[in-house]
């Protein structure tokens, strides 16, 4: 462990930036774009280039990088630090937070041209890349729920950009809420970690360290109290519900934050406590199988959305769910491996989709598009790419991490679960080409003459850096089977579970896999583009449900924020008025009557008066003659 | 028999006793000045049986004095009375209430 | 045995009277009960041996207090109507009568516990009004003095409250 002046800069400087920013937005003194476009974007890219070296550095010697910063509280032997630390896990992640960032900032400068607010986002958006930074470059966990609450700040604030539409304050509202919900079982799982091990320091090392000493059941209940944070973060089942309303932001924002990075803090925060995981297994099965049904759910939804960004979230909310089973089944790499992937491809998708949208002249329905294919193919092509890695065609990402998280649930045993996560493939392909087709081939009625906007370059080539990359990334994991090494397993060195699978057995698996999701592109191409089978999307009875998502979110709707305000309006007026002022009123009204009774003494008559002394040196001279006994 | 201390003290503390009765329990204010006078009467035949009972002269003279006092006190008395009366043409305690502070019940 | 049969008299003359003072509903006949109750504690005095107090009783007690009292009464002269409508046993007369009790019974105690059981003998100069003045010009001067100075006051007192006020 070698000490690095460098972190500390990657880090702070986003946050810095961030404060600058948003300052000369306030104050007003700065209008123009050009300075927070070049403020907003050089700082990622900065941060971006710095964490090179360490990156390298850790990453080819396995050895962590450590930066203390300053001590934060101490009480007697017990500290807490300000410290960064860069190990293999921290430095994937930092790589995909920096460049990706990076790459998103700079489309955010084409995407937001001409919007009032341009400083204020840029503000907000550096604000965010910073906490995410702080995320994953904490060396214990108390800095990382900063960092994690940070986040959740940065999602709100950006949700909400557009404050005067209200349906995104209260998307950024119960964005919010729900990972507030979520939070609650994290800050309940960090206490009660806290309290168990004891350490000094209580970094994640020592933690590591001090596990033995805590028994089974506790560990049990602080891994499901921890991975209760990463639902809520990570949008799974059953807090998910904030995810497709986060749309409402502005697509740089879905892209970076809701695909790329903030969702995925949840399965890196489940990676990064991998050795507690490792001593309970059967926590690890129900995180599997709330993965596995968050899959297949939101995939089904993504199915018979229509709106493209919404498509999108569910699809997210769906690999999250893939993810969480291979982290739950004991593939922390291959987790992680696949967050890499889907970083890019995600982040490609959406891009991709805010450039329809501005196409559009800012519509959203996907089947008020069509035919973009031939007017811009210089996005289609892009989309493609990101359509197919997603769907787990080789040779592009998507197919080598899906593959590896089914290749690695089926040789575990849990082979319910990777029925379910066929399924959830089958259905990935065909929602995602459901979208491709009838947005870009199929023609539609009167959309093939409609003018379509103009979109800034920047824009356009961003795209093709994260095509690129979407190709690229997938080597780095390329299974034995396949004659690759899965560099990034040992690149990661976290504490998998090792599965024994025969090469034939696995080339199989593999092939079923390709099979399935060639048969959703397939079912997309009839039903879209030859139209032979009628999309009965409007007629079916599941339909209506699923497009609602099951209903869930009125659900919560109506128990949770309509009960709470009914109770709140009863409590007014019973409690606070009734009750409260009642008994306030009652001892106010006391005190009248009791002053009303003592005037009554006083009612000038004297004869009163005269009796009022006799009583009293009547009661003396009792007393009196009691003493002097009688 | 009778005519020893204790039978002429208890005759005094009669006396006390019903001034006292009707000082506080009527409302004339004649009747409420002749209970005071009962009750200074009383003092005084306590002070003269005291004085037979030592012997000694001096509660005797103190007798005296007190007559004088009394004497005094009833020209006050009745004046205020009779002023009263013409205030409020009453001699009804009840009706002298300014002592009150405008409550009066 | 004479004293016995003279104090018993006098006493019943006291008490009936005094019980005619406090529950008489008219003030007339209050001033008549008072007027009887005067008289007797003159007489108690006299059997007491003092007889300088017996005439000042009568002298200013009857003709003095009573007079005034009378005279008072007629001036203000109410009929019926004018009288305070009183119960006789009213609510505070009761509690009054029952809270004076300890307090009386104190009062007897405290005086009983000052005397013997009996009188004792004394000679005829006791009493009498060289006693008296013996007595008041000597040790008693100076309340003697005060109580003119008293005397004075009370007369300037009731003849500024007496007076109509004339703008």
């Amino acid at each position: 462990m070698s000490e690095s002046t460098i972190l500390p800069i990657v880090a702070v400087l986003p946050l810095l930036s961030a404060l600058v920013m948003g300052s000369l937005h306030i104050s007003g003194s700065l209008r123009g774009e050009r300075f927070y476009a070049l403020v907003g974007t050089i700082v990622p890219v900065l941060s971006a280039i710095v964490s090179i070296f360490p990156i390298y550095s850790v990453l080819s010697s396995g050895r962590a990088l450590d930066s203390h910063l300053y001590e934060w509280v101490s009480i007697g032997d017990f500290t807490i630090d300000i410290s960064l630390r860069l190990d293999p896990l921290s430095a994937v992640m930092l790589f995909i937070v920096t460049f990706v960032g990076s790459v998103i900032h700079i489309y955010a400068v084409g995407y937001m041209r001409g919007d009032d607010g341009f400083g204020r986002f840029f503000s907000y958006f550096n604000l965010f890349l910073g906490s995410m930074l702080l995320l994953i470059l904490a060396s214990n966990p108390i800095l990382m729920f900063v960092g994690w609450e940070l986040v959740g700040l940065s999602s709100y604030l950006l949700i909400g950009y557009y404050y005067d539409s209200e349906g995104s304050i209260e998307a950024a509202n119960k964005a919010f809420v729900l990972n507030r919900v979520g939070d609650f079982g994290l800050m309940s799982g960090i206490a009660l970690l806290f309290v168990s091990t004891q350490t000094d320091r209580f970094s994640f090392v020592d933690i590591a360290g001090g596990l033995g000493s805590v028994d089974s059941a506790t560990l049990a209940l602080i891994g499901g109290l921890l991975f209760v944070g990463a639902i809520g973060k990570s949008a799974q089942i059953p807090l998910f519900v904030w995810l497709p309303d986060a749309m409402a932001g502005p697509t740089p924002v879905s892209a970076l934050i809701h695909a790329a990075t903030m969702v995925t803090a949840g399965v890196y925060m489940v990676a990064r406590f991998s050795f507690l995981y490792e001593e309970i297994p059967y926590i690890g099965e129900i995180i599997a199988y709330t993965g596995g049904v968050s899959a297949l759910l939101a995939a089904l939804f993504a199915s018979y959305q229509t709106d493209i960004k919404k498509i999108l979230a569910y699809s997210t909310m769906s690999q999250l769910g893939y993810m969480f089973i291979g982290a739950g089944v004991g593939a922390y790499s291959t987790a992680l491996f696949h967050l890499l992937t889907h970083a890019f491809f995600k982040a490609l998708l959406f891009m991709g989709a805010g450039a329809v949208i501005i196409l559009f002249h800012h519509r959203q329905n996907i089947f008020e598009m069509g035919g973009v294919a031939r007017r811009r193919a210089d996005i289609a092509i892009p989309m493609l790419v990101g359509g197919l890695a997603i769907s787990g065609i080789p040779p592009f990402a998507g197919f080598f991490s899906k593959d590896a998280i089914l290749v690695h649930t089926f040789a575990s045993g849990h082979y319910l679960l990777w029925g379910i996560a066929m399924v959830g493939a089958f259905l990935t392909a065909y929602y995602i080409f459901r979208l491709y087709f009838v947005v870009f081939t199929a023609s539609g009625d009167d959309t093939g003459e409609e003018s379509l906007a103009e979109i800034p370059s920047t824009m356009i080539w961003t795209l093709y850096i994260l095509a690129i990359g979407t190709v690229v990334v997938g080597f780095a994991g390329v299974p034995e089977a396949f004659g690759g090494d899965f560099v990034i397993g040992d690149l990661l060195s976290l504490p998998d579970r090792v599965v024994a699978i025969s090469h034939t057995l696995e080339w199989t698996l593999t092939l079923m896999g390709l099979c399935v999701s060639v048969c959703g592109i397939a079912l997309a191409y009839l039903i879209f583009v030859r139209k032979s089978i009628k999309e009965r999307n409007g007629e079916a009875i599941y339909a209506q449900p699923l497009y609602e998502a099951l209903y869930i979110d009125r659900l919560y709707r109506t128990v949770f924020v309509d009960g709470l305000r009914r109770v709140s309006g009863w409590c007014a007026k019973v409690v606070d008025d009734t009750l409260i002022d009642g008994a306030i009123m009652a001892v106010v009204r006391g005190y009248g009557r009791a002053g009303d009774v003592m005037a009554g003494l006083q009612n000038g008559s004297v004869g009163r008066y005269a009796i009022y002394m006799l009583t009293a040196i009547s009661l003396a001279s009792l007393y009196i003659l009691n003493r002097t006994g009688n | 028999m009778i005519w020893n201390p204790h039978f002429f003290t208890a005759l005094a503390v009669f006396l006390i006793y019903i001034g006292i009765v009707g000082l506080a329990g009527r409302k004339n204010l004649f009747v409420i000045y002749l209970s005071l006078e009962l009750m200074l009467n009383g003092i005084n035949l306590a002070f003269v049986t005291l004085s037979r009972a030592r012997p000694d002269m001096d509660p005797a003279v103190i007798a005296l004095l007190m007559v004088g006092v009394i004497a005094a006190e009833a020209a006050i008395f009745l004046a205020m009375i009779v002023h009263l009366f013409g205030l409020k043409r009453s001699v009804n305690s009840d009706d002298f209430r300014e002592l009150a502070d405008g409550r009066s019940r | 045995m004479v004293e016995n049969i003279v104090t018993l008299l006098l006493a019943l003359f006291l008490g009936i009277g005094s019980l005619g003072v406090v529950f008489s509903r008219r003030p007339a006949s209050s001033v008549v009960s008072f007027f009887a109750v005067t008289i007797s504690i003159a007489g108690l005095f006299a059997i007491l041996n003092q007889t300088f107090l017996f005439v000042s009783q009568i002298m200013i007690g009857v003709g003095a207090v009573v007079v005034v009292t009378a005279v008072a009464v007629a001036t203000v002269n109410l009929d019926n109507r004018g009288l305070p409508s009183e119960s006789r046993f009213s609510i505070p007369m009761v509690v009054t009568a029952v809270t004076a009790i300890p307090l009386s019974i104190l009062l007897y105690r405290s005086l009983v516990s000052t005397m013997g059981d009996s009188f004792p003998q004394v000679d005829g100069s006791f009493g009498s009004i060289e006693a008296v003045a013996e007595r008041l010009f000597g040790h008693w001067a100076l309340p003697f003095e005060i109580l003119s100075i008293l005397l004075l006051a009370a007369m300037a007192g009731a003849v500024a409250i007496a007076r109509k006020e004339k703008k």
